[in-house]
């Protein structure tokens, strides 16, 4: 394996685990996620069957770090205890809530960036980190909408939360690319005004285009091949903060594995070029 | 400006009550709708809910087909929205609500099957725990042994209908293809669900056993749970229903209930 291989991970889906354990194919590491695996039972004995073989990311989509009524203890606890089980390279979760009222809505939904919710979201965030012990990662969203009342830019929102929790960022280009086509802003400079140094990892996907009432929205389905633009900023990105774990994920018609290790080989290509994992102090 | 609580209480409304008014205000159009723009939201949380409650229920779709249950699955999760972010525990309460659901009514065998269903979902992902031996009762005095209270390993479930669910259950299997008859007057069922060796397992029992089992995983002592099966067979075996339960891997830890009440 090249290094810069060894930077390239997939996100795994259920359907393509038997034959990942049975092929071994050359990537650096797995993500996955981590609400899939609070359980016992196949589900977990799989996950430490693929551990065997791969450093495994744990990628939260549930944990609410935006939620103005705090995140929720049981649900914090049962992540911490997976991640002590996995011991995994990384752990991360997005800029964004899904419960309100005690109800989860199973989607990761916008914030208003005002000075509240940042303080709302670094208690959470600085609440997380404490009980994992660890330093988490936060992903930018891909956004639909934007609040009236938003005071700050989701890149600078997003700087002043790694400035006061000292977390991470995971770097998702294509939520980049969508939510600037869709609110209307500069993708490559919306990456440029990100702490580079505060990115830990990369996310690559494909999204949908879908017209409504005359106007282009992008739909961030992870159904598709990541696209050109997405391509450029990934490479835009590994300029900026050197070749750090990069994953490709697909959701939406997951199709065979062959299609991921494609999409896999092509990051690392882009991060091979670019100078390999040891060219990430840049 | 409004608070971050009250945002998002809006947006709860406006995703699960269709009730916009609140929101909307709160959301720059940018050229495209603020409502265009929650539809967006409304979609990913609607058609991800349907889809996880198709996972835990694929018989009971099968059952009613795709689009009745992508409604009456609408009309739950308005109701009945998740209230944990792991999808697997999500749908307990989808169960009584078939059972109460009026367009239902032509399937009197529906929430048994979705009962069954549930338990399949639960056992695949109860959190694993490690049984316990045989010898570890030796410590208990035989004197005491009518008060043990056993522990079953949490993906133990039991489920008594009037009506043949393991049947229409296997037949009505995603992938299966079958054009055998089902006969609903055929005779009820006492069935048992749980991890075997790693796999979940459905299984049927006899009556007494199913009395038996169901009185243990209840919290009933040995001697109550006993009395339920020699009700139903006063040749009941205790000492080889306890054996069993401890061959199958079933008991993870017991205690020993207070003095026998009067």
């Amino acid at each position: 394996m090249r290094d810069s291989d060894a930077a390239i991970g997939i996100g795994l889906r259920a359907p393509h685990v038997a034959e990942i354990v049975a092929t071994r194919p050359a990537l650096g590491w797995l993500e996955v996620h981590a609400e899939n695996y609070m359980g016992g039972g196949p589900a977990r004995a799989q996950l430490d069957a693929v551990r065997r073989d791969y450093p495994l990311s744990l990628h939260g989509v549930g944990l609410s770090l935006g939620t103005a009524e705090g995140i929720e203890d049981d649900h914090l606890r049962r992540l911490a205890a997976l991640a002590d089980r996995v011991e995994p390279m990384l752990v991360s979760e997005h800029l964004s809530w899904s419960v309100s009222g005690g109800v989860y809505l199973n989607d990761l939904l916008p914030l208003p960036y005002t000075e509240e919710s940042l303080a709302i979201v670094a208690d959470n965030v600085a609440r997380a980190q404490d009980t994992l012990r660890r330093r988490l990662l936060v992903e930018n969203p891909s956004s639909y909408l934007r609040f009236r009342h938003s005071t700050i830019s989701e890149p600078e929102f997003l700087a002043a939360l790694v400035a006061r929790t000292g977390c991470g960022l995971l770097c998702d280009v294509n939520n980049i690319h969508v939510t600037c086509a869709n609110l209307g802003g500069n993708a490559r400079a919306y990456l440029d005004a990100l702490p580079a140094a505060a990115i830990g990892e990369i996310h690559l996907a494909g999204h949908a285009r879908v017209m409504r009432h005359g106007k282009t929205l992008l739909i961030d389905d992870h159904g598709a091949s990541v696209a050109p633009a997405v391509w450029q900023l990934y490479r835009r990105a590994l300029e900026r903060c050197g070749v750090v774990p990069s994953l490709v994920e697909w959701d939406k018609a997951l199709p065979p594995l062959t299609v991921l290790l494609q999409e896999a080989r092509i990051a690392a290509d882009i991060a091979g070029a670019l100078g390999g994992p040891d060219a990430s102090a840049a | 400006m409004p608070a971050l609580r009250e945002v998002q209480t809006a947006f709860r409304r406006a995703l699960l009550e269709e009730d916009d008014g609140a929101l909307a205000a709160f959301i720059a159009d940018d050229g495209v709708a603020a409502i265009v723009r929650l539809a967006v939201h409304r979609n990913n949380v609607r058609i991800s809910l349907t889809d996880a409650l198709r996972d835990t229920f694929p018989v009971v779709c099968r059952l009613v087909d795709e689009r009745f249950f992508a409604y009456a699955a609408h009309e739950f999760l308005t109701t009945s929205p998740p209230r944990r972010a792991c999808l697997a525990e999500y749908g307990a309460d989808f169960v009584d609500f078939l059972a109460a659901f009026a367009p239902c009514r032509e399937l009197p065998y529906l929430p048994d099957v979705a009962r069954l269903e549930w338990l399949l979902n639960m056992a695949a992902h109860a959190a694993d725990a490690a049984p316990l031996p045989p010898s570890s009762l030796a410590s208990v005095p035989a004197a005491d042994a009518p008060r043990l209270v056993f522990r079953l390993a949490p993906s133990f479930g039991f489920l008594a209908s009037p009506w043949p669910v393991e049947r229409i259950w296997r037949l009505n299997r995603p992938g299966v293809d079958s054009a055998e008859a089902i006969d609903l007057a055929a005779g009820g069922v006492h069935l048992e669900v749980a991890r075997r060796n790693g796999d979940v397992a459905l299984r049927s029992l006899a009556a007494p056993s199913f009395a038996f089992r169901q009185a243990i995983a209840g919290g009933r002592p040995l001697a109550a749970a006993a009395a339920t099966a020699l009700a139903a067979d006063e040749q009941f075996d205790l000492g080889a229903a306890v054996a069993a339960l401890f061959r199958d891997g079933a008991v993870i830890a017991f205690t020993l209930a207070a003095e026998a009440p009067s």
